[in-house]
C-alpha cells in the first residue's frame, strides 16, 4: 500500500530515465526529512522534561541555555522527596489504578462475557441502551455526582474515583467483542460437565480471553493513573493526593516549586507509563484504535 | 455419580435452584453496570437540570430561580470570553491536527517506507502522556526567563516573548500544547483507517499516471471521509472539555486578561471554586448542546457526498 507513492520500481519492467531516478528519490528524502524533522519535534519536550530534571539551581537560569547540563545532578530528585509527599503520592496513584483496573476489568470481562455468550430475554435492547450510555455527555453529571458524594460523605476519600467508573460501558463492548470468538462447544462441553455459570466464566473463558483483558487493563490503568480533574475534585487532605494533584500543587508551592523539581516529578510519574508502553506497545494501539472504530 | 443422581432426582431443591439460577445469572452478571450507570451516570443528569434551575450554592440547595442561572448565564462576558477562547483554540487546532494526522498515517501506513514502527511510536509517545505533565512540560519549554524556546530566539537575535502572559501568545501556546499530545492519537485512528483502503487502488491509480499528491487528494481523502469525520468529532469534544493543560499553563482563572480561560476552566471554577453549583450546572448542560450543536453541523456538512 503506497499511499504516498513512495514505491520503487521493480523487476524487469524497472528500467527508468534519470530524470525519474532522481524524482523518486527526491520525494523519499524529502519524505525522511519531514518524519526524522517532526519526529525530533516531538521527542524534544520529553528530552526537556528529563535534562531539566537533572539540571543543578546553579545552571538553571543560565541564558542562552545548554542543551545538556554540564554537572547533572539528583538534587531535584532529592529535594522533591525532601519537601513534598511525592512519594506517598505515587503509592496513592498505584494503589488506585490497580485496585480500579481489578474491578473495571473483572467486571467488564463478566458482563461482556454475558452479552455474547448467554442468551436472556432482553439482551438486544439491554446492549443496546448500554452502547448509548457511550455518547451521554459525561460533563454535566459532574456536580450533582459530586453533591451526591457529598451527602453520603465521600468527600475525601477515594470511593468516587473508584465506584463510578466500574460502570465501563466501553469495557463491556471491548470485551464482549472478544468474547464473540470463544467456541460455544467449549462453554457446553464445561456445562456438561457439571460447572455452574460463573465456574464457566472463571475458570473456561477467563483465561482464554487474556489477550483482550491485557488490554483494557492497560487502558485503564493509563486512564486512572493520568487522571487529572476527578481527584482535583474530590480529594481535600494531602496524604490521599494522587500523583497527578502532587504534581499540579508542586508547581504552583513556592518553596518546593522550583521548575527543576516539577521536571523530576514529571519524569517519575511518567515511569510506569513508559514501562507499560515500552512492553505492551502493539496492545495499546490495537485496544486504542477498536475502541475508536467499530 | 453425582450428576447421574441428581439427574434422576428433578425435583429436588438443587435441581429447581439450579434453573433458577440458569435463568438469572445473566442478569446478575450484567446488572452491576446498570446499578452503577443508574446511581452515578444517569440520576445525576436528571438531577443535573433540576440542579440548574436553583439558586444552589454549597452543598444545600436555595431557593428556585427557574431558568434566571441560563438568563444570567448569557449575559455573563467572562462567558463569552471563555466561548471564544474555545473555539479559537478549535479552530487553531483541530484542523491542522486531522490534516497533519492524516499525512502521516499515509506516510507511515506506506510499506516502503522503512522504520514505520518506530516513527509510529514517536508519534504516538505524547498520547500516553498525562495531561498534567503536558502542561508542565510546555510551561517549562515556553518560559519567558528560563524556557528553550525564548532561549533560541535569543540564539538568533530575537527578543522574548511572553508565551504564557501575553494575551496576544498564550493561545498560540495551548494550541502548540495540544497539536504536540493529540496528533498522534488521530494518527492512529487514521491509520486503522487506511488498513481498509484496498492497495489496488493505489495501483491502479498509479498505472494511470498519478502521482502521490493526486493519489492523496483523489484516494485517500475521500475514501477517509468517515474516518476523518469521526476525528473532528472526536477533537471537538475533547476541545470544550478542555481543562487540564489551560489550568497548568495558565493558572485556575484562565491566566492573563482570562485570554487562557476556556469553558472547561469556567465550569470547574464557578462550580468547585466559587461552589455556585445551581450556575455551574447550567453552563454544563450549555456546552453540553453546543457541543452536541457542533457535532450535528459537521456530520451534516461532511455527510453530504461531494459534487
Amino acid at each position: 500500500m503506497a499511499t504516498l507513492g513512495v514505491r520503487q520500481a521493480r523487476g524487469a519492467g524497472g528500467s527508468v530515465s534519470l530524470g525519474e531516478w532522481i524524482g523518486r528519490h527526491l520525494l523519499q528524502i524529502v519524505v525522511y526529512a519531514i518524519l526524522i524533522l517532526f519526529g525530533m519535534i516531538f521527542l524534544l519536550p520529553f528530552y526537556w522534561m528529563v535534562i531539566s530534571s537533572l539540571r543543578p539551581m546553579s545552571e538553571f537560569y543560565q541564558f542562552p541555555i545548554p542543551l545538556f547540563p554540564h554537572h547533572p545532578s539528583l538534587e531535584n530528585y532529592r529535594l522533591l522527596f525532601e519537601r513534598s509527599l511525592f512519594g506517598r503520592g505515587m503509592l496513592n496513584s498505584a494503589f488506585l489504578s490497580v485496585v480500579s483496573v481489578l474491578l473495571q476489568v473483572f467486571f467488564s470481562a463478566l458482563a461482556g462475557y454475558t452479552f455474547a455468550k448467554l442468551r436472556f430475554r432482553g439482551r438486544e435492547p439491554l446492549f443496546l441502551g448500554l452502547l448509548a450510555t457511550m455518547m451521554i455527555p459525561m460533563g454535566v453529571g459532574m456536580i450533582p455526582n459530586y453533591l451526591i458524594m457529598a451527602h453520603i460523605h465521600w468527600i475525601d476519600t477515594y470511593w468516587p474515583l473508584i465506584l463510578p467508573p466500574i460502570a465501563n460501558a466501553f469495557g463491556i463492548f471491548w470485551m464482549r467483542q472478544y468474547c464473540l470468538s470463544v467456541p460455544n462447544e467449549l462453554l457446553d462441553a464445561a456445562r456438561i460437565d457439571g460447572a455452574g455459570e460463573f465456574g464457566i466464566f472463571w475458570r473456561v473463558v477467563l483465561p482464554i480471553i487474556q489477550p483482550a483483558v491485557a488490554s483494557l487493563a492497560i487502558f485503564i490503568f493509563l486512564s486512572t493513573w493520568t487522571d487529572f480533574l476527578g481527584p482535583l475534585v474530590y480529594l481535600r487532605s494531602e496524604q490521599l493526593y494522587t500523583v497527578q494533584l502532587w504534581l499540579s500543587v508542586v508547581a504552583r508551592q513556592g518553596n518546593v516549586g522550583q521548575p527543576a523539581v516539577v521536571m523530576a516529578g514529571s519524569v517519575l510519574a511518567s515511569i510506569p507509563i513508559v514501562i507499560l508502553f515500552a512492553t505492551m506497545q502493539r496492545r495499546f494501539i490495537a485496544g486504542l484504535t477498536a475502541g475508536s472504530i467499530k | 455419580m453425582a450428576a447421574l443422581e441428581r439427574a434422576y432426582r428433578p425435583k429436588g431443591i438443587s435441581y429447581r435452584l439450579d434453573r433458577w439460577w440458569r435463568v438469572a445469572a445473566p442478569y446478575t452478571f450484567i446488572s452491576p453496570f446498570y446499578l452503577i450507570f443508574l446511581a452515578f451516570g444517569l440520576l445525576p443528569i436528571a438531577f443535573s437540570l433540576i440542579v440548574s434551575l436553583y439558586d444552589w450554592n454549597g452543598i444545600t440547595p436555595g431557593g428556585f430561580v427557574g431558568l434566571d442561572n441560563y438568563r444570567v448565564l448569557l449575559q455573563d462576558p467572562e462567558f463569552y470570553t471563555a466561548l471564544f477562547n474555545t473555539v479559537y483554540v478549535w479552530l487553531g487546532s483541530v484542523p491542522p491536527m486531522v490534516l497533519l494526522a492524516l499525512v502521516f498515517a499515509s506516510i507511515l501506513n506506506s510499506s516502503l517506507v522503512r522504520f514505520r514502527g518506530l516513527f509510529r511510536t514517536v508519534y504516538f509517545l505524547p498520547v500516553v502522556t498525562s495531561l498534567v505533565i503536558t502542561g508542565l512540560i510546555f510551561s517549562q519549554l515556553f518560559s519567558t526567563s528560563f524556557g528553550l524556546v525564548n532561549s533560541a530566539l535569543a540564539v538568533f537575535g530575537l527578543p522574548p516573548i511572553n508565551w504564557l502572559s501575553d494575551p496576544a501568545w498564550m493561545k498560540l501556546t495551548l494550541i502548540l500544547a495540544l497539536l504536540w499530545r493529540w496528533t498522534g492519537n488521530d494518527m492512529v485512528i487514521m491509520l486503522a483507517g487506511l488498513q481498509n483502503i484496498p492497495g489496488e487502488l493505489y495501483e491502479a491509480a498509479r498505472v494511470d499516471g498519478a502521482g502521490p499528491l493526486q493519489s492523496f487528494f483523489r484516494i485517500t481523502v475521500p475514501l477517509m471521509r468517515p474516518v476523518i469525520l469521526f476525528d473532528l468529532i472526536i477533537s471537538t469534544i475533547g476541545t470544550f472539555n478542555l481543562f487540564a493543560e489551560p489550568y497548568v499553563l495558565f493558572g485556575p482563572d484562565g491566566g492573563m486578561d482570562e485570554a487562557g480561560l476556556v469553558t472547561g476552566t469556567l465550569l470547574y471554577q464557578n462550580s468547585f471554586v466559587y461552589f455556585k453549583f445551581g450556575y455551574g450546572a447550567a453552563i454544563a448542560w450549555v456546552v453540553a448542546l453546543i457541543i452536541f450543536a457542533l457535532s450535528m453541523l459537521q456530520l451534516k456538512l461532511g455527510g453530504r457526498e461531494p459534487d
